[in-house]
């Protein structure tokens, strides 16, 4: 991958699904997670389900077997620098708000995504 | 895996955390130290074996060595970038 203006390659990771399928909710994490932990600049776009997991107490609730709890990758990943985008229709749609979302959370619309795909180095869908 | 005698600045014990979560309490405790020191990494999640080598060659730091120990993996990694 090309290294961004601080040196560090960056990684953007959309979420898609959220506590209905804990594995494919978590996985996403734990690839921040060791991206973080790589010095990768990670985003995190959660559209469609996967907004409800930046709804405070609910990545708490979500365990998906021989990975690491989903509430403690949320915090890592914040504490390492990772930031977390959540789609605007996606929450109005489940009549969430701001005041519903965890620390550091940022609702942005598909322009947003869009420059931030287009400036990563590398994409990955879950 | 080779067994020798490396003596470590620190030791981070793992044992019993999953996966990324070694790799991230490493780089942690990695900011700890300086150039030229060594973590002695415990770790007991499999993925481990192949995620601490990949994680030191990504990030500039070493793996001198690693090795399997009663069912726990014990990684030794020096720290990266110029010795003062």
């Amino acid at each position: 991958m090309e290294e961004s203006e601080n040196g560090h390659e960056k990684l953007v990771i959309m979420v898609t699904h959220g506590p209905e399928d804990p594995e494919l909710a978590t996985i996403p994490f734990a690839m921040a997670g060791a991206a973080v932990a790589s010095e990768v600049d990670v985003v995190m776009g959660f559209q469609g389900e996967g907004c409800l997991l930046m709804k405070k107490g609910v990545a708490q609730s979500v365990q998906a077997p021989e990975f690491a709890p989903l509430g403690d990758l949320v915090g890592t990943i914040r504490e390492l620098g990772g930031k977390f985008l959540v789609c605007s229709p996606c929450l109005k749609s489940r009549h969430l708000t701001e005041a519903d979302l965890v620390e550091g959370a940022e609702i942005v619309a598909a322009g947003r995504f869009v420059a931030e795909v287009t400036a990563a180095d590398k994409t990955l869908v879950y | 895996m080779t067994q020798t005698q490396i003596e470590e600045a620190t030791e981070l014990d793992a044992r019993g955390l999953l996966c990324p979560m070694p790799i991230v309490k490493t780089a942690k405790a990695m900011r700890e130290l300086e150039p030229g020191q060594v973590l002695k990494l415990i770790a007991t999640d499999r993925g481990s074996v192949a995620d601490v080598p990949a994680w030191a060659s990504s990030t500039g730091n070493e793996l001198l060595e690693s090795h399997e120990e009663d069912g726990t993996f014990v990684f030794f990694l020096r720290k990266g970038g110029e010795v003062s």
